[in-house]
């Protein structure tokens, strides 16, 4: 008999941390205030209900890796809050030295525009909602906040849409938080498809409030309120060729893989295209 | 059937019905306001957060704006309650337009809480002082038995052996509407009483805590005081121990009394004496039942009414004896049968058919 022990607010958050460097060292708001601003969300959702469950991922560039869980903490037996903090806040400065250090020693180009590993941490935040599911007869109800700031990777473009795709099965809603300059095409469509929210704070000083007045509703309470809408998503994906985000493009027609341009054979699934393709002006096949 | 269902659920309803002045001391506890938060309906709450750090007051259309139309009663029942606990303050300006604010000193200790997180309301004593603490199973073995002998004591007082520490005017306060005493017969369990029994361990805590602090007045403590600590006992670790030194004289009778009831586990050093508390203790301010402890145990009842239970409890044994004939009595099993006496005499005690098919 499953009878339901849970009352209908309890929320297992598994919040995805951006931690790019090559974003903050030119970003609006300083990390310390970011942080301080997390820690305080963090903080909310506990004080919410004592069986809420809170996971922070941090997302490097080349890594991403668990910095917080609040099971942890309570079963450790100790209760000081404080030294919890301190201590999840030096494990994101290992972190972010030992990602350093890893994308270094991958000689892959760090510039400005390098993206953080956002496929990675969505896979670590399923398997994590996964493990949870598995792991006992009661359920939180599961959702992921990602507070972005560097730019999309393309090149993460399948991996990413995999793992939303799998949260929309699991139902577990991605809301999208972001706090760079840019929008961002992958969160975009991630909250779309799992019907989280998307939101793109003005003012990312009160970040806080944001957080507090949005992602911190529970889902149960998501039903009666009036929650910020997207207003457009960008639905553009990347090619599998060469992994540059496309308006137009060739599809094939088995399996559904996308490129920029002609090929004889698919290098997804093998098919041979023996047709003559005329040119793309002509015959486009255009994603949504 | 008459509307006597015995309220339990909510404590926080009787917080609500604290004086105004009252309720407002009691926010000067950061656990208290935190208690009540936890208690509040979860639109309640997302209201409480999304006020927090707003100082100036919010004007009510405004806030119904934060709604879908459709769910406009569940706004209005979340700021009932708000306000109700006060947790929302109403402010009318110059122009009759209603807004709300939030209440100071929760707000100021909610706050605080945010930045410096939960803390605990006083340190465990360490290990070694205390040489060996009970582990978690051993102490809720401990908790039911406790609350079981005290649920046997309170509906049928005679048959215990063993004195508790209860006076005998604090058991009538709780007996008081569960049982009815006719003149010169034995006090008989009445349709409240019996409805008691078969709620879950955690409704029936409420009740018996209700009772505990309605009747705290009359034995001259102040009812807010032991609110307050009853709700502060409930952020304590389990199955930690804690100084008895730390506590006032008031909080030091009523640690007493919950030790008989089974909250929390009474143990003796060799300098200092401390209280663990149990489950039932932590469980306290949520106000959820996620503790099924109720034992185990199986009833066959027969289409020729035998009734077979299996089960070492003697509550069990108890409640079942109020409806029908116990016959005999194994170790682990209770072998009765439903007769029409025996259904008769249930009846007369104001317990319903319904009840007793529920009990089953």
């Amino acid at each position: 008999m499953t009878s339901k022990v849970y009352s209908d607010d309890v929320s297992l958050a598994v919040v995805v941390v951006d931690t790019n460097p090559f974003f903050w060292a030119s970003a609006a708001l300083p990390f310390a205030d970011f942080f301080a601003h997390l820690i305080h969300y963090v903080n909310s959702l506990l004080l919410l209900n004592h069986l809420n469950h809170v996971v922070v991922i941090a997302t490097g560039v080349s890594s991403c890796t668990y910095i917080f869980d609040s099971s942890d903490a309570s079963a450790s037996g100790s209760a000081d809050v404080a030294a919890t903090f301190a201590k999840a806040s030096r494990k994101i400065e290992e972190f972010i030295a030992q990602d350093a250090r890893c994308t270094a020693s991958n000689g892959s180009v760090a510039d400005s525009n390098s993206a953080s590993l956002l496929s990675g941490a969505l896979s670590l935040a399923l398997c994590y909602i996964q493990r949870v599911f598995r792991s006992g007869t009661r359920h939180p109800q599961p959702r992921i906040l990602c507070l972005q700031g560097s730019p999309d990777g393309p090149e993460q473009y399948v991996a990413v849409m995999n793992s939303i795709f799998s949260a929309q099965r699991s139902m577990v809603p991605i809301d999208s938080c972001i706090v760079g300059a840019q929008d961002s095409a992958f969160l975009q469509q991630a909250s779309y498809i799992t019907s989280g929210v998307y939101l793109k704070p003005q003012e990312l000083s009160g970040l806080f409030q944001y957080l507090a007045a949005v992602f911190a509703t529970d889902l149960h309470s998501r039903t009666f309120l009036r929650l910020p809408k997207t207003l457009g998503v960008d639905f553009r994906a990347s090619c599998f060729c060469h992994k540059k985000t496309i308006d137009m493009g060739y599809v094939c027609s088995v399996c559904l893989s996308i490129f920029c341009k002609y090929h004889k054979k698919c290098s997804t699934c093998g098919s041979e295209f023996n047709r003559v393709m005329p040119d793309l002006n002509s015959m486009p096949d255009q994603r949504q | 059937m008459p509307q006597v269902m015995v309220v339990a659920r909510n404590f926080m309803d009787m917080v609500a019905a604290l004086p105004a002045s009252k309720l407002d001391m009691l926010y000067d506890s950061a656990f208290i306001c935190e208690a009540v938060l936890r208690s509040l309906p979860p639109l309640a709450k997302k209201y409480a957060l999304q006020m927090l750090y707003v100082s100036a007051p919010v004007v009510a259309s405004a806030m119904e704006e934060w709604v879908l139309s459709d769910y406009a009663t569940k706004h209005r029942v979340a700021i009932d309650k708000l306000l109700q606990l006060r947790v929302f303050v109403e402010v009318r300006d110059r122009r009759k337009e209603v807004s709300y604010k939030m209440n100071q000193k929760f707000q100021g200790n909610m706050q605080k809480y945010l930045v410096d997180g939960g803390s605990l309301p006083r340190e465990p004593m360490p290990s070694s002082v205390t040489a060996r603490l009970p582990t978690l199973t051993e102490l809720e073995a401990y908790a039911l038995e406790q609350w079981e002998c005290f649920l046997l004591q309170l509906i049928n007082s005679s048959q215990i052996e063993g004195g508790s520490s209860f006076s005998l005017s604090m058991m009538r306060t709780f007996q008081r509407g569960l049982l009815s005493s006719r003149d010169g017969e034995a006090p008989r369990l009445t349709e409240n009483g019996f409805q008691f029994l078969l709620m879950e361990t955690n409704a029936q805590l409420w009740y018996i805590m209700r009772e505990y602090i309605s009747s705290a007045e009359e034995r001259g403590v102040d009812p807010t005081e032991l609110i307050s600590f009853l709700l502060e006992l409930s952020f304590h670790t389990l199955g930690e121990a804690y100084s008895l030194n730390t506590l006032t004289d008031v909080q030091r009778i009523a640690i007493r009394d919950l030790a008989e009831l089974g909250l929390v586990k009474l143990q003796q050093g060799r300098k200092d004496s401390w209280f663990i508390p149990t489950k039932l203790a932590t469980n306290l301010s949520a106000s959820l039942s996620d503790s099924s402890s109720s034992k185990e145990g199986f009833v066959v009842v027969e289409t020729n009414f035998r009734m077979y239970a299996y089960s070492t409890s003697r509550l069990h044994c108890e409640i079942l004896r109020l409806f029908s004939r116990i016959e005999y009595q194994l170790p682990n099993l209770i072998v009765g049968a439903i007769t029409k006496e025996s259904i008769y005499g249930a009846f007369e005690n104001g317990i319903t058919a319904e009840q007793v098919s529920l009990a089953l």
